[in-house]
């Protein structure tokens, strides 16, 4: 689980970097939420691109996360970058006006969608690609809104778990309040990702790291003193949420279909 | 003998400029005078090449770039990686010595890496030999990457008279170690470091480096002497242009020292391979 964080940092800059060159693109764009994940990406497009490349959005609903506005705005005035705030509720209101509701978790996923469309919509403004934020442990437990916070050109993070990240934060030396924050994907308040899974990022990313990367059995991993229930969890997450990390299927019917036997690489001629 | 390692970042699918790029490394090392140069594993199209492999295949008896790149094969030998069109609809993975105004041998890839991130027999015909040519340093031969962590290719390169072993590489970078580079680089140095001080040659590895599709190629490009010493070393995922100088004696001072080569039995390995495969079952 120990990564080398200088060659984590050295790597991930230059695949900023590339990427972004390969589809002239000089300019890099993201959603700065105040917490670790969006900080430490930030931290690596300000080293990739330089501070004038960099345009950051920050976007709350309503005046709920003003400490977070707060902290996010913090790390754009000390990285020097052009910082926007852009309140979503609005749109998100406008909707719920005709649509009501008090489940939480669609509020949630609206909000992500919403600002995930702003995203697009400031991408294309800026002639910015868009950088993603989602770390492994999300992608892989499916903890994460499908086309909202999931959409992006790259994704710089997502080979790293949350407490590599953390170890890439304290390397890079994010301001400490960051990375003692709890981490949250804000869909309410008072909300954290470690009270509604049930389970902390340490023990999560450990389970995590045996069953994918070590490729052990679930039947091993309990072996090894890991709580069934725990394990079970995990692996319910993960099945669970397959259809994340895929493209929608195409039912075959031609000779050749795209994603089945038309394959050509996303860095063609790049 | 001069050497150089070309730990290039080839350009996906754009064999123009590929070609281009392959143009300014072999002027730059005719000018420090440099014998044999090295690109990486499909140097002229770039690795993740997916349905693009029959589209950007080249004939080596009829392609006009190949034929310029012959015409400067006269002064410096060079190896190239590229798609070869074996056959009317074959696609292979080639690697092609040019010297002396012509290609002088070509290696296409046996071992097709085919599991987790790897998909190359879906999209390439597999080569059918390991053998060793001449040239104008010695006897070599050549291997494609995942050719050369099957030991008995360099084995099969050994006692047919190998003095320089070229390994040819687009080896993504796997694992994060507690030293700068990926955890994987250990395995090619291991296999490095025990084929050159075993089989008494030369091992000369050349990695690309750059992304295509999120996957990071790993560099470390190196050169052992025929007793397992490291001559030098290029760094991890930078782009680098390692020259170096090499001492062909060496391989006559290690193999006096220990006959490893002399006192090799090939015949006893061939009759026991014959009964192993023999026995073979479902």
């Amino acid at each position: 689980m120990k990564i080398n964080p200088a060659f984590a940092e050295k790597l991930l800059t230059r695949f900023i970097k590339e990427e972004l060159s390969k589809f002239d693109f000089k300019k890099g764009i993201l959603g700065l939420s105040g917490g670790l994940d969006s900080t430490v990406c930030v931290y690596l497009a300000v080293k990739a691109l330089g501070p004038k490349n960099v345009v950051v959005l920050i976007m709350p609903y309503k005046d709920t996360y003003s400490k977070d506005v707060q902290d996010a705005t913090d790390i754009a005035n000390r990285l020097k970058l052009k910082s926007r705030v852009i309140d979503i509720s609005p749109m998100v209101d406008a909707f719920y006006i005709n649509h009501p509701t008090d489940n939480r978790i669609l509020k949630g996923n609206k909000m992500a969608r919403e600002r995930m469309s702003v995203l697009y919509d400031f991408s294309k403004r800026e002639k910015a690609l868009i950088l993603g934020t989602s770390n492994k442990t999300e992608l892989l437990l499916g903890y994460s809104t499908i086309h909202g916070d999931m959409a992006c050109a790259i994704n710089p993070l997502g080979d790293l778990y949350k407490t590599q990240i953390r170890q890439l934060a304290r390397h890079l030396k994010i301001p400490e309040k960051i990375l003692k924050k709890k981490p949250t994907a804000g869909l309410w308040v008072g909300q954290t990702d470690e009270g509604e899974l049930g389970l902390s990022y340490a023990k999560i990313d450990k389970i995590l790291y045996q069953l994918v990367d070590l490729r052990k059995s679930k039947k091993e991993v309990i072996s090894e003193g890991f709580p069934k229930q725990d394990v079970e969890k995990i692996i319910g997450l993960i099945r669970g949420s397959e259809f994340k990390r895929h493209l929608p299927p195409i039912p075959k019917i031609s000779a050749r279909t795209v994603g089945h036997d038309f394959l050509y690489p996303y860095d063609q001629e790049k | 003998m001069k050497i150089a390692l070309a730990q290039i970042s080839p350009k996906l699918g754009d064999i123009e400029q590929n070609f281009r790029m392959h143009i300014d490394y072999i002027q730059k090392a005719k000018k420090k005078n440099v014998e044999l140069l090295i690109f990486p594993e499909l140097s002229l199209t770039g690795y993740t090449l997916k349905d693009m492999v029959e589209e950007i295949a080249l004939d080596p008896h009829t392609d006009p770039l190949l034929k310029k790149l012959k015409g400067l094969s006269h002064e410096i030998s060079f190896v190239v990686g590229f798609v070869e069109e074996k056959e009317k609809g074959l696609f292979v993975n080639s690697a092609a010595f040019f010297s002396q105004g012509k290609i002088t041998h070509i290696h296409r890839k046996i071992y097709l890496p085919t599991y987790g991130m790897f998909e190359e027999l879906k999209f390439f015909g597999q080569g059918k030999n390991f053998h060793t040519f001449p040239t104008p340093f010695g006897k070599a031969g050549m291997l494609i990457c995942y050719d050369f962590l099957h030991i008995s290719s360099s084995y099969l390169l050994f006692v047919g008279g190998s003095e320089l072993i070229i390994a040819i590489s687009a080896a993504p970078g796997r694992g994060f170690s507690d030293d700068e580079g990926y955890a994987s680089a250990r395995m090619w140095e291991l296999m490095g470091e025990a084929v050159s001080r075993f089989f008494q040659s030369f091992v000369i590895y050349c990695n690309r480096v750059g992304f295509e599709d999120g996957k990071s190629f790993a560099g470390g490009s190196f050169i052992y002497n025929p007793g397992g010493q490291l001559v030098a070393k290029s760094p991890y995922v930078d782009e680098d242009f390692l020259v170096k100088n090499i001492d062909l004696e060496e391989i006559r001072r290690f193999r006096k020292h220990r006959p490893y080569r002399r006192d090799e039995k090939p015949e006893i390995t061939l009759e026991a391979f014959k009964r192993i495969v023999a026995k073979y079952e479902d």
